[in-house]
């Protein structure tokens, strides 16, 4: 076990990268996209009801389903990959930036409008500051969920660790089939450990001063 | 039916969580929502359901297939697979429920309490572990060998996260004065337990029934790659040998009997709740 991670020292890292890069990347994707999409429907209870039954229904579809629905038309590669991985990952945050947007006292809305800030400034400068750790708890959930989902997605030949646990099931009984895998299981483990916390700093730093707790 | 979900809950809606401010609101919102979105959202899901597998049976029907797609996609071999799936699933979600439950009720009580953190952290930590990598590790390193067992053991290991969890959590947000009043009136802990704190906790727990149920129709897929049969098996034959109609109707299949089992745990929700709530 030992020799194996020495021995592959340069393999392992450059998937762990891999595996990393493609969470964050599609976890900010799919935060800008979920916060877009909140925004636009938090202030219609209609909107932000359809947009919250779809989120459910979403989380309940496999994941590997959906990445085989996504090998038709896109075939292997690093697209049905991100694809999944940014669908799976808005769900959360979508369904918590509505309900933060939502929950924002309206008599700090009204106050804003009352000294002349636009509706955007108020957007941007209250609600939205107001509403981020709730967002970002969403993040953080939906950062865990995909670390998973991506190991997944290295079925469809997508980058990351995942690719590891696969060629130690296809070499199985093989010299370091298992170390492969057990080494792809672990670091994934590992490495959302260390993306939480980061994700908690970057909570601490970036929260408005007013509301830190 | 609009929670917000805090950090290092189940990514699934309607958990609740020991988070106080969150908590706040869902009550607030819950009101509001509940009396609307009640047994109409109730309704949609079917409807769509009973779409979907309509659709798949007409394309069945009548779609052109090459010589391989007719053997795998036959009634009889399409129902076989359907039928492991659901054997998978239900072997599976029996030994969840007869281990989760239990357990999250020993773990509140008395002498262990001081464990609920560290219980409910490692539960969340377990989230990130590719259930992949542990059907694999399962079958090959603990010698549990391939096939229908080590796939039952890991889905369990999986999903029994969510019930251990939802119940701690239900049963640790009992109002301690209702416990204390029940103690008061001269019930036994037992009777406490039985009479006040696990009714009470109901709504929570069934919420991580189904989140867990979900989670096993949709790693129950996995098991193909231990020989676990399946659904999984669709896809990856589909995938093997290229053939598309294979894998799309695995892939729709699945999504349509994890929205199916979704369903039926939102129906048994709604029922169960306790009239008092």
């Amino acid at each position: 076990m030992w020799d194996y991670l020495v021995d592959r020292r340069g393999l392992i890292a450059f998937q762990a990268v891999q595996h990393v890069s493609l969470v964050v990347q599609c976890v900010v994707l799919a935060t800008g996209i979920a916060i877009g999409v909140a925004v636009l429907s938090y202030r219609s209870p209609r909107i932000s009801g359809l947009a919250n039954g779809l989120s459910a229904i979403g989380l309940t579809i496999p994941s590997f389903a959906l990445l085989g629905l996504l090998l038709a038309p896109f075939g292997f590669g690093i697209t049905p990959a991100v694809i999944a991985v940014v669908f799976y990952a808005s769900l959360p945050i979508l369904r918590n930036a509505v309900v933060g947007l939502a929950g924002v006292d309206q008599s700090l809305v009204e106050s804003a409008r009352g000294i002349g800030m636009s509706r955007l400034a108020t957007l941007v400068r209250v609600e939205l500051p107001l509403a981020w750790p709730v967002v970002l708890a969403g993040v953080r959930v939906s950062t865990q969920m995909v670390m998973g989902i991506a190991a997944v997605a290295a079925y469809v030949l997508g980058p990351g660790l995942g690719s590891l646990i696969f060629s130690g099931l296809s070499r199985l009984g093989g010299a370091n089939a298992l170390n492969a895998t057990l080494v792809g299981t672990i670091a994934i483990v590992l490495l959302a450990l260390v993306l939480d916390v980061v994700l908690v700093l970057v909570g601490r730093l970036t929260t408005s001063k007013g509301i830190r707790v | 039916m609009t929670a917000p979900m805090p950090a290092g809950a189940q990514a699934y809606p309607e958990t609740e969580t020991d988070d106080p401010q969150a908590a706040v609101q869902t009550r607030s919102r819950a009101r509001s929502a509940s009396g609307r979105g009640g047994w109409r959202g109730l309704l949609v899901q079917p409807v769509l359901i009973a779409a979907g597998t309509l659709a798949f049976v007409l394309w069945r029907a009548t779609a052109e297939l090459s010589d391989t797609e007719t053997r795998q996609l036959g009634w009889s071999a399409l129902g076989r697979n359907i039928v492991d799936h659901l054997q998978l699933t239900l072997v599976a979600g029996v030994l969840v429920l007869a281990i989760g439950i239990p357990l999250g009720v020993l773990l509140t009580r008395g002498p262990f309490r001081r464990a609920t953190p560290l219980v409910l952290a490692v539960a969340n930590t377990g989230q990130a572990a590719p259930a992949i990598g542990l059907f694999v590790l399962l079958a090959t390193w603990l010698g549990f060998g391939f096939g229908f067992r080590s796939a039952v053991v890991a889905l369990v290991l999986y999903t029994v996260l969510p019930v251990l969890r939802n119940t701690m959590v239900g049963l640790e947000g009992v109002d301690a004065r209702l416990v204390e009043a029940g103690r008061g009136m001269g019930m036994s802990a037992l009777a406490v337990l039985f009479r006040v704190e696990l009714p009470l906790a109901v709504p929570v727990m069934l919420a991580g029934v189904r989140t867990a149920l979900v989670l096993l129709v949709g790693t129950a897929t996995l098991a193909t790659f231990i020989s676990g049969g399946g659904l999984g098996l669709l896809i990856t034959t589909g995938v093997n040998l290229s053939l598309d109609a294979l894998l799309v109707s695995g892939a729709v299949l699945v999504a349509l009997l994890a929205l199916a089992v979704d369903w039926v745990g939102r129906v048994i929700e709604h029922l169960a709740r306790p009239k008092g709530l």
